[in-house]
């Protein structure tokens, strides 16, 4: 028995025995792994700027459970994002994440079970910044420059998809692979000649060491990037009633974060991750709360996660055809918004970014 | 870096004329046989991966089929990206070992020669030597920043500390009155130096050139994983945050074959030198 | 004997020469950090660094990073070098074994271990598992190869003592291949430690974020904090050093008998 062996057998054991224990009965406990695509200032356990990051500051989903002493929540923030949460999927190690659009079609595309339940950030805007005695005006300047972005992260889809609208490719530039932390400090130190990303970003440049020359905010919204809760099918199979009344969680989470008189209340709690108040208030300017934190799997929601499988696939991110057919569940979604009786709370787009039935 | 190659390529010609015909073919015979007998069980353990993963036991998140891996690395060597990665990983390594390897040998025939400079040195060597070279990249990277330069300080440091230790205690080892001979024929320093002390520190120093370049070359995959554009550490990046895991086990294939690459030229390189030595020493 | 005299003694010129370098570089670091030669960016006062060390100890938990680094340090190693031991008996003393696997594992090893990274998180996830396979992965290495070169050399005059007191398998192991095997086996166990700590600081840079020393490094350079760094930094050395000292020690304590039999 060989070395590889041993590790391929202990993976494929593990894998067994995780579906062996997952048919839990309801009496007995259940820990729900929730994961989160990215992590707070100095690794932090909170994030910022989704209704899943609500959910998570003001323990939403402990109260939701906080009658079941069997049911417990554990949350998972992850430094590698999205990338990680597909290693966390392959391994039944989370049940629910929130998780980008790119990452989450590789996902698909390498036969990860998951569904999409809700929507959850998505309609985060993609900052371009720049080392502070950099001479890029544009981002048609970057050309041959060092650009930082974290690869297969929801933001490298909408990084290239600016830099094709601006007649560049990634080959074009010299691409650096930094995740949010790195991308920081080599701005910083000037290591590289810009980056994209999105409130360390703000934040460096309100402290002078970096300017922005670029934002998706209030563009076409095919620039910019999608994201949502995604849930491991085997857990949704096995726990319908769980899985909803975790969908109904999210969506009170998104209904207080879309509530314009908490806006400030909102941003205190985000601050928990360590982003400063006013680098919030101004990630969310000329924004309104419920446009940016709407749950609903919306025909431009539907339409842009299906132009994101084309277009990955044109860049070369993935290799094979992703579908999308059957991956969006919006039961659990339909049914919190009738139990809450928010059917007509936010606002629905048409795949051509106007309201929908107007 | 070439004259090291030139060796290895005159070690192997040199190898084959010296092998009677009749040897041989016993030899080769068992060789074969062993070969095969080695052969079973990678040829099922791939079986057993393209049952399992053509079946559909192993999720291909865990494990691509071994076609996909196969016409993954067809088409990285056709596109000659494969070359691309591993020609630049193999140049860090190059430059990065040769500034760490002279550096080493440099210091470590200077402790070896005169205990003074030992007493000095050896002391602040061995803290700094404690440190795995991986808990320097961060600090190495806050003042020479992500660029090539830290890639090649890194691999140089990581040959710089067996290659030291392994001279000095060579040099240490050769025989008194070995140098006394020297001294007897009037040898200068350089002469004693050249002709009877780096011989005799030779197996020694083979030594030191096999760990640090060991060590160099597990720097470079470090210091590849945590900031590169390219090289074949880069490509274990991209694949996993990509999800392409066919690319993943390329790259550790790539990886495994230059470094048994370079382990088998070293032992080439090493019979081949020790014959050197032998023959020298009879003349 | 007087004072002067005392300073002239082998080892009293090895101490003073040895402490001359680091002294040097001490003050060096001072001066130049004080007055500003070079950017206190890149070099922090010794001040600073003692600062960071004492904030780190009292107010962040320094100890639990440590622990976490040094418990999976420990669990990985152990884990790995025990199957080490015991596949390399196997490949060592099983004719068939040895010619179907040997080929197999020499081919793996050439693999560089920081190569793993990727595979070992896709098939074991975040979680504290991962990082303990890849230490152990670390340690199995080098126990392996010497262990296996070592029962390889055991004196043929001992095999056929064994063959003539008509030992079990299990006693010609325990009482004969062990034994003489054991100064190979305390050199890849020592081994296997000083690559099991390497491989604890590769696995806290390159798989998930947690508790540990290697973490509070990469923490560091990510706030561009030297000091943060450099206290990271001496604490893998100083660590490196005790468990090198350690295993020398072990490797004395079992090999005790040898040096009796000189």
């Amino acid at each position: 028995m060989t070395f590889s062996t041993i590790t391929r057998r202990a993976a494929l054991a593990l894998f067994t025995v995780s579906l062996l224990a997952a048919p839990a009965l309801a009496a007995e406990p259940l820990t729900i792994h929730v994961g989160y695509a990215a992590i707070g200032v100095d690794n932090r356990p909170y994030a910022e700027g989704t209704s899943a990051a609500t959910a998570r500051a003001g323990e939403y989903l402990e109260k939701e459970f906080a009658n079941d002493p069997d049911v417990k929540i554990e949350w998972f923030f992850f430094k590698g994002a999205g990338p990680a949460v597909n290693e966390g999927f392959s391994n039944d190690q989370l049940d629910f994440a929130y998780q980008g659009d790119l990452p989450a079609l590789i996902g698909r595309a390498n036969g990860l079970k998951t569904k999409y339940l809700l929507a959850s950030g998505a309609r985060k805007p993609l900052y371009l910044a720049v080392a502070k005695d950099a001479d890029i005006k544009s981002v048609a300047d970057l050309k041959g420059k060092k650009v930082a972005y974290q690869r297969g992260t929801n933001g490298h889809l909408s990084a290239i998809k600016i830099l094709e609208a601006n007649g560049l490719t990634e080959k074009d530039i010299q691409v650096i692979n930094l995740d949010s932390a790195g991308t920081v400090a080599a701005l910083t130190s000037q290591d590289i000649d810009a980056a994209f990303g999105d409130t360390q970003l703000i934040n460096l440049a309100a402290k002078g060491n970096a300017k922005i020359i670029y934002t998706t905010k209030g563009q076409d919204p095919r620039y910019g990037r999608n994201a949502g809760i995604i849930a491991r099918e085997d857990f949704i199979e096995k726990h319908p009633e769980i899985t909803q009344r975790v969908v109904d969680a999210f969506v009170k989470a998104a209904q207080w974060s879309s509530d314009e008189p908490n806006r400030a209340a909102l941003f205190e709690l985000w601050h928990k991750s360590g982003t400063p108040i006013p680098i919030l208030e101004d990630y969310f300017s000329n924004d309104t709360l419920a446009y940016r934190n709407s749950p609903l799997i919306d025909n431009l929601l539907v339409s842009q996660y299906e132009e994101q499988g084309v277009k990955a696939k044109e860049f070369g991110l993935i290799r094979r055809e992703v579908s999308t057919d059957g991956w969006f569940e919006p039961k659990y979604l339909k049914a919190s918004l009738e139990k809450l009786g928010l059917q007509n709370f936010w606002q629905a787009y048409g795949a051509d970014g106007k309201p929908a039935g107007s | 870096m070439s004259s090291f190659t030139d060796t290895v390529i005159g070690a192997a010609g040199a190898k084959g004329i010296d092998n009677t015909a009749g040897w041989k073919r016993l030899r080769n015979r068992r060789v074969v046989r062993r070969a095969v007998i080695g052969l079973i069980l990678p040829v099922m353990l791939v079986f057993t991966w393209w049952l399992a993963s053509s079946r559909g036991w192993l999720p291909e998140q865990i494990l691509p089929s071994p076609a996909y891996v196969y016409a993954t690395a067809v088409e990285m060597i056709a596109s000659g990206e494969i070359f691309y990665h591993a020609g630049m990983s193999l140049r860090r390594v190059v430059y990065g070992f040769m500034f760490g390897a002279i550096a080493g040998l440099s210091l470590g025939v200077a402790m070896g020669l005169s205990r003074t400079v030992d007493d000095y040195v050896r002391p602040i060597f061995l803290a700094f030597a404690q440190i795995p070279t991986l808990g320097w990249i961060p600090l190495l990277m806050l003042i020479f920043g992500i660029g090539e330069t830290l890639k090649i300080i890194v691999i140089a440091k990581g040959a710089l500390v067996p290659m030291t230790m392994n001279t000095a205690a060579g040099i240490r080892s050769v025989p008194a009155n070995y140098v006394e001979v020297g001294r007897a024929l009037r040898f200068s320093r350089l002469q004693t130096l050249r002709l009877i002390v780096l011989p005799g520190a030779a197996p020694s120093i083979f030594t030191g050139v096999r760990y640090g370049l060991t060590h160099s070359w597990t720097a470079l995959v470090g210091v590849e994983l945590l900031a590169s554009s390219e090289g074949l550490g880069y490509l274990l990046v991209w694949g996993r945050q990509m999800f392409w895991l066919d690319v993943v086990i390329v790259a550790m294939i790539v990886i495994g074959i230059v470094g048994f690459l370079m382990d088998k030229g070293l032992d080439v390189a090493e019979t081949y030198f020790q014959r050197w030595k032998r023959s020298e020493g009879e003349a | 004997m007087t004072v002067l005299s005392a300073l002239q003694t082998p080892r009293a010129v090895k101490i003073r020469r040895g402490l001359t370098l680091p002294v040097l570089l001490l003050i060096f670091w001072e001066v130049s950090s004080r007055t500003g030669l070079v950017d206190a960016r890149f070099l922090p006062s010794l001040e600073d660094v003692f600062l960071t060390a004492k904030r780190e100890l009292v107010d962040n938990n320094l100890f639990g990073e440590l622990t976490a680094s040094l418990l999976r340090n420990i669990a990985g190693f152990v884990i790995g070098s025990a199957i080490g031991i015991v596949f390399a008996t196997l490949l060592a003393l099983s004719r068939a074994a040895d010619a179907l696997v040997t080929p197999t594992f020499n081919g793996f090893k050439q693999i560089s271990l920081l190569a793993w990274i990727p595979l070992i998180s896709i098939w074991f996830g975040f979680g504290e598992q991962a990082k303990i396979v890849f230490v152990a992965i670390a340690a199995f290495i080098p126990v392996v190869l010497n262990t296996y070169e070592g029962m390889r050399n055991v004196p043929r005059d001992l095999i056929e003592v064994g063959h003539a007191l008509k030992f079990t398998n299990v006693q010609r192991v325990t009482r004969i291949f062990l034994p003489a095997a054991m100064p190979s086996i305390a050199t890849g166990v020592h081994l296997g430690l000083i690559y099991s700590w390497l491989a604890t600081v590769g696995a806290e840079y390159f798989l998930a974020v947690g508790p540990g020393v290697g973490g509070l490094i990469i923490a560091g350079r990510e706030r561009f904090d030297m000091a943060l760094v450099m206290v990271g930094v001496i604490i893998l050395g100083l660590v490196g050093f005790l468990l090198n000292r350690l295993a020398a020690a072990g490797e004395a304590y079992l090999l005790r008998w040898r040096v009796t039999a000189h």
